[in-house]
């Protein structure tokens, strides 16, 4: 029987690393603004690695730790924060962190649609309750962001460019008065000292909304853009690969090092419509080959190789991830892929030869 | 410690150096100052002092032979060193240079030239600020030394700083080798001036940081027949002028700052000890600047970005904000994330325009002495000045003055400023004139400029006046030019100087070059270069004589490269069009001189061929039509052979497109040539209609709304629809289905490309 916890797909990050965050508060040595539970400085180690006391940290965002001083910074100065970046460049993943270390809660979240209503950025009523007993305390449902606001604590607003325009600027007023009225009430809850806001958006994707300036104007904005470096790219796969390797019983070993190279090595060279070496121009495909999507793909071909393969992931459940991964838009990918792999994949020579052929099978 | 003399150690252009520097020079009333810089530079501290020079200047040491190796020392108000010679100025106190002579200097440079020992990877600097968990070391630096305004803290940190550089630095390089020398150098100085008899006490050493903890005499010092035995080499020193932006543009330890209009800023604030005025200036400007150019932003987000950038700075423990935790904070929040929309105020805020200023005639050496002569002489000084000013030259004769020199005054200028473009001093810049026609007139702008200044003080090393430096440089770069169109280039520009003395030299260096190249566009344009000189010629007095045979020379060469070169791609025909007009023009002007039958002969293969491109065979056909040397029935047949059904149509209207690049009264008076391609366009079928349609809608692009007219007025006739018909139709609106029709058109979608 395994644990309760253990049972959840993905556990929250308070949780996953509730060690860390201990290791972190116990040795905490400098000032802890209000409303937090480590100093700036822990919440900076905590992301990007190092140590507490005898225990090391692991890094959580891997790459441009000046951004992630930024953040936090801005999070110290009661300003909300608004990560953007194309799709797969870790703004969840920071933003779930940053609450997770400062608040000890990540949880509460508003997940930002093209349906996403006012009420659930404010607060909503119990009908059953509002109807039987008129509007009351008890009848009132609160928001995450409500909730954030009386307890001081962080909100989380992910993709919130995916909401109208009308939804989006109901922060505004929000983020500009810190407080929230409840005109039913009669009552206005002002927002507690700790309390602040991560949002996440999105540039370059279908179906998102422009952000009017006046919002724009409430948050400190930073660009998260993909890793920089190809040795930086592997490390994340890696470390989230490995990680996930755990958390979803994939029942197949890590791919090798060589193998997880060559699949960095074909996102970023997709991505940037150049080889890496800057000497061939490629076309780039429809979709946004992201870091993101190089873990989901190494995880599927785990996934393959454990339950239908030899548990080793070979070239041939890599190519298979490779194809649905770059070939979204079928007949142009398709094209993008084959030349691809004609004019710089089959000219990197044996080591490569027979990831190409797993992959021309796959294109045929 | 009475004994020992004060040494304090600095950054160069600090400003929070410069003013612990005049607190402790305050403190400790000294009676004479020792400065790292060169030691031989003593003469010019006067007037670096002086009331009338305004920093940024610099002392610039240069060899006198070749090649040039030039130590630029470059002071700022705010450089520690400038505020302690004002300091001993103003209190008449005795101040030394103690670093190593210039010319000693520059012989050491000339060694790590020889030995390529460049490091590569990250400076020891860098490693220092990454271990003390900084980006960088400028953040290091202003982070732990310009912010803080504690008494002697600068001069202690700087000495730990100066010992913890040392431990790390690996000694084995050889900038190390050449830093002990100089160190030693230095004690020996220090010694000198102690024997002189100054108290030790009453001695104030101003060196950079890393030298500050060996600078006691209990190290070694230089002795005599070692400093004898230190190579050397002849050199001058000169002060100029010097700009922010050039400073910004040097990077390293010594040599420049990267924002110094912001540490000017830092400097302002910290003499008014109020260095937290530092963010919120900062961030005003750059919002005012944004202002100014269009861009609005609040004074909220400038409320904002301080605390922001306050907060990134209490994250490292510093006191105030560095300069990059501003950036920081205006690219989040005055930005919006995005660094390019604040690129261009940062860079008016952190490196600005100030030009440094020298009393006249301090900066002197024998070039610039002939350049300020020539100017008077030319009666061009009133355009020295920082002030953009436009001047218009008559190169002509002006025939209503009494003597030669006032006869010729614009065509002596005229090769002045060419002589002065030629050495690359960017004092005048020549504006291209609308009229290409009137050679003998031209315009230029003159502005002067501390890069002007500098380029002229290098510039002595080619030659003591300006017309010597031109022709050293001429001759260097006829033996350097390895294309022809170099060689012309320099031909035209030994014209345009006036240096027809030189004339020989160039016109042989081109003659060999152009008997080797296989180039068909450089040779046409090389040819195309000495006719307009032959054309123009006269304006500047020259004989064109030896000139012709050369002509004669290239013009055969390019003919008979003619064919070859036209079997390139679409891309290369754009410059082969250009290349074919230019020969086909000296063609016409100079045939007494070449061969013309040649030039027909190949004119009439290219156009009749079909394996090479067929835009330019098109081309070559145009030239014919337009010298007519081709009759209509032979138009007709080449025009229904190249446009028959079988061919690919962009093949065919490639040929079309062509053909319409020269005269197109010549096309459109021929009705021939429209029969034969109305009937290829009802040859096609619907497929290849469309295909034919966007090359032709294409070769017609740039036709003329009139000449548009005019053929469909042709093919109207030919179609059997009246004239009038036809204007009437063209003058209605498109309807909804040809719109769309035509938006296709634009998608159309070659397999192929």
């Amino acid at each position: 029987m395994k644990k309760k916890d253990e049972q959840l797909l993905r556990l929250p990050a308070e949780i996953l690393y509730a060690k860390e965050i201990k290791a972190l508060i116990q040795a905490e040595k400098h000032k802890v603004p209000t409303g937090w539970q480590m100093s700036p400085r822990s919440v900076l180690t905590y992301i990007c690695g190092g140590k507490a006391g005898r225990k090391k940290i692991s890094a959580k965002y891997i790459g441009h730790q000046r951004l992630v001083e930024i953040a936090i910074s801005t999070l110290v100065t009661d300003r909300a924060l608004l990560l953007i970046g194309e799709p797969g460049t870790a703004k969840s993943w920071l933003s779930e962190h940053l609450t997770a270390a400062i608040t000890n809660d990540s949880t509460k979240v508003v997940q930002g649609t093209a349906g996403t209503t006012e009420e659930q950025v404010r607060y909503t009523w119990n009908y059953a309750m509002l109807l039987a007993n008129g509007p009351s305390n008890e009848a009132l449902i609160q928001s995450p962001i409500f909730k954030a606001m009386e307890e001081g604590s962080l909100a989380r607003f992910e993709e919130i460019t995916r909401c109208a325009s009308e939804v989006q600027d109901a922060m505004i007023s929000l983020l500009s008065e810190k407080r929230i009225s409840v005109p039913e009430l009669e009552k206005e809850v002002p927002a507690k000292k700790g309390f602040s806001i991560i949002a996440t958006a999105n540039t370059r994707d279908r179906g998102v909304n422009d952000m009017s300036a006046a919002l724009k104007r409430r948050f400190n904005l930073i660009i998260l853009p993909a890793p920089a470096t190809l040795d930086t790219e592997i490390d994340i796969v890696r470390k989230r690969v490995s990680e996930l390797a755990v958390n979803l019983d994939l029942n197949a070993a890590i791919p090798e090092e060589e193998s997880i190279q060559k699949v960095v090595t074909i996102f970023r060279e997709l991505r940037s419509g150049a080889t890496l070496d800057g000497k061939n121009k490629v076309k780039t495909p429809s979709g946004v080959l992201s870091t993101a999507e190089a873990i989901s793909l190494i995880a599927n071909s785990m996934s393959l190789a454990g339950n239908f393969g030899s548990g080793k992931v070979g070239d041939a459940d890599l190519a298979a991830g490779l194809q649905g991964a770059v070939v979204k838009d079928d007949d142009k990918d398709h094209l993008v892929w084959e030349e691809y792999l004609a004019n710089v994949m089959k000219k990197r020579g044996a080591s490569w030869r027979s990831l190409y052929k797993s992959c021309q099978e796959h294109n045929a | 410690m009475n004994n020992a003399p004060h040494v304090f150690g600095i950054r160069h252009l600090s400003p929070g150096g410069a003013w612990h520097l005049c607190n402790f020079l305050d403190q400790i009333q000294p009676d004479i100052i020792l400065i790292e810089g060169l030691s031989d530079a003593d003469d010019l501290i006067e007037h670096i002092t002086s009331r009338r020079t305004k920093p940024p200047i610099a002392i610039l040491a240069y060899t006198e032979v070749l090649p040039v190796r030039t130590l630029v020392y470059p002071l700022a108000r705010y450089s520690p060193e400038y505020q302690a010679l004002c300091w001993a100025k103003s209190r008449d106190i005795a101040v030394r240079f103690i670093d190593l002579p210039s010319d000693i200097f520059l012989a050491f440079s000339q060694i790590e030239y020889d030995l390529e020992t460049k490091p590569t990877g990250k400076s020891f600097y860098e490693k220092f600020a990454l271990q003390a968990g900084e980006p960088d070391y400028e953040t290091y630096w202003e982070r732990n030394f310009e912010h803080n305004l504690g008494k002697g803290v600068y001069q202690s940190a700087a000495l730990q700083l100066g010992a913890g550089l040392r431990e790390i630095k690996d000694q084995q390089d050889y900038d190390s080798a050449q830093n002990l020398v100089r160190e030693a150098y230095m004690r020996r100085q220090i010694k000198k001036v102690m024997d002189e008899g100054y108290h030790p006490g009453k001695i104030v050493i101003v060196v950079g940081a890393y030298h500050a903890p060996v600078m006691g005499l209990d190290h070694h010092v230089l002795k005599d027949d070692e400093f004898e035995k230190l190579p050397q080499i002849n050199s001058r020193l000169t002060l100029m002028p010097y700009s922010y932006f050039k400073l910004s543009s040097q990077s390293g330890y010594g040599a420049g700052n990267h924002a110094p209009l912001y540490f000017e800023l830092v400097w302002n604030c910290i003499r008014a000890q109020d260095p937290t005025k530092i963010a919120l200036e900062y961030l005003s400007r750059i919002v005012r600047n944004l202002r100014e150019s269009g861009t609005s932003r609040s004074t909220a987000e400038v409320i904002e970005a301080v605390r922001l950038a306050n907060t990134l700075a209490a994250l490292k423990n510093g006191l105030g904000p560095t300069l990059c935790d501003l950036q920081d904070a205006a690219v989040s929040l005055i930005g919006q994330g995005q660094r390019t929309i604040v690129a261009e105020a940062m860079a008016h805020v952190e490196v600005g325009t100030a030009i440094g200023e020298l009393p006249h005639g301090i900066s002197q050496t024998s070039i610039q002495d002939d350049f300020t002569r020539e100017l008077k002489c030319l009666k061009l000084d009133k355009y020295r000045t920082t002030i953009k000013q436009t001047i218009d030259l008559d190169l002509r004769e002006n025939r209503r003055v009494k003597s030669e020199a006032a006869a010729f005054l614009d065509l002596n200028r005229s090769f002045f400023l060419h002589q002065l473009i030629v050495l690359g001093i960017s004092f005048a810049k020549k504006i291209a004139t609308r009229q290409t026609s009137a050679t003998w007139a031209e315009a230029w702008t003159l502005q002067w400029t501390p890069e002007s200044e500098i380029a002229l003080v290098e510039a002595v090393l080619m030659g003591e006046t300006i017309e010597l430096a031109t022709a050293y440089c001429f001759k260097s770069r006829l033996d350097e030019s390895k294309s022809i169109d170099e060689a012309a280039l320099i031909i035209r520009q030994v014209c345009e100087s006036g240096m027809v003395e030189l004339l020989n030299q160039a016109l042989q260096t081109l003659q060999r070059l152009a008997s080797q190249s296989t180039e068909f566009i450089l040779i046409a344009r090389a040819a195309n270069e000495l006719g307009m000189l032959v054309r123009y010629g006269d304006v500047q007095r020259f004989d064109p004589k030896p000139l012709k045979p050369l002509i004669d020379q290239l013009f055969t060469e390019g003919t008979l490269l003619l064919l070859n070169a036209s079997n390139c791609d679409n891309d290369g025909a754009k410059d082969m069009i250009n290349a074919m007009s230019e020969l086909n023009k000296i063609s016409l002007e100079y045939d007494q001189l070449i061969d013309e039958a040649l030039w027909i002969n190949k004119l009439h293969k290219l156009s009749d061929a079909d394996h090479l491109n067929p835009l330019l065979s098109g081309y070559a056909c145009a030239i014919l039509l337009e010298r007519n040397l081709i009759n209509n029935d032979d138009l007709a047949r080449e025009v229904s052979r190249r446009l028959s059904p079988g061919i690919d149509a962009d093949i065919g209207a490639g040929w079309f497109e062509g053909l319409s690049k020269r005269n197109r009264y010549a096309l459109l008076a021929r009705l021939s040539l429209w029969q034969q391609l109305a009937e290829y366009v009802s040859a096609l079928d619907d497929e290849q209609f469309s295909r034919a349609l966007v090359f032709l809608r294409r070769a017609f692009s740039d036709f003329n709304p009139r000449e548009k007219r005019n053929i469909a007025e042709n093919l109207g006739e030919i179609w059997g629809v009246s004239v009038d018909g036809v204007s009437e139709l063209m003058g209605q609106s498109l309807t909804q289905e040809e719109k769309e029709t035509l938006d296709q058109l634009n998608d159309f979608d070659f397999d192929d490309l």
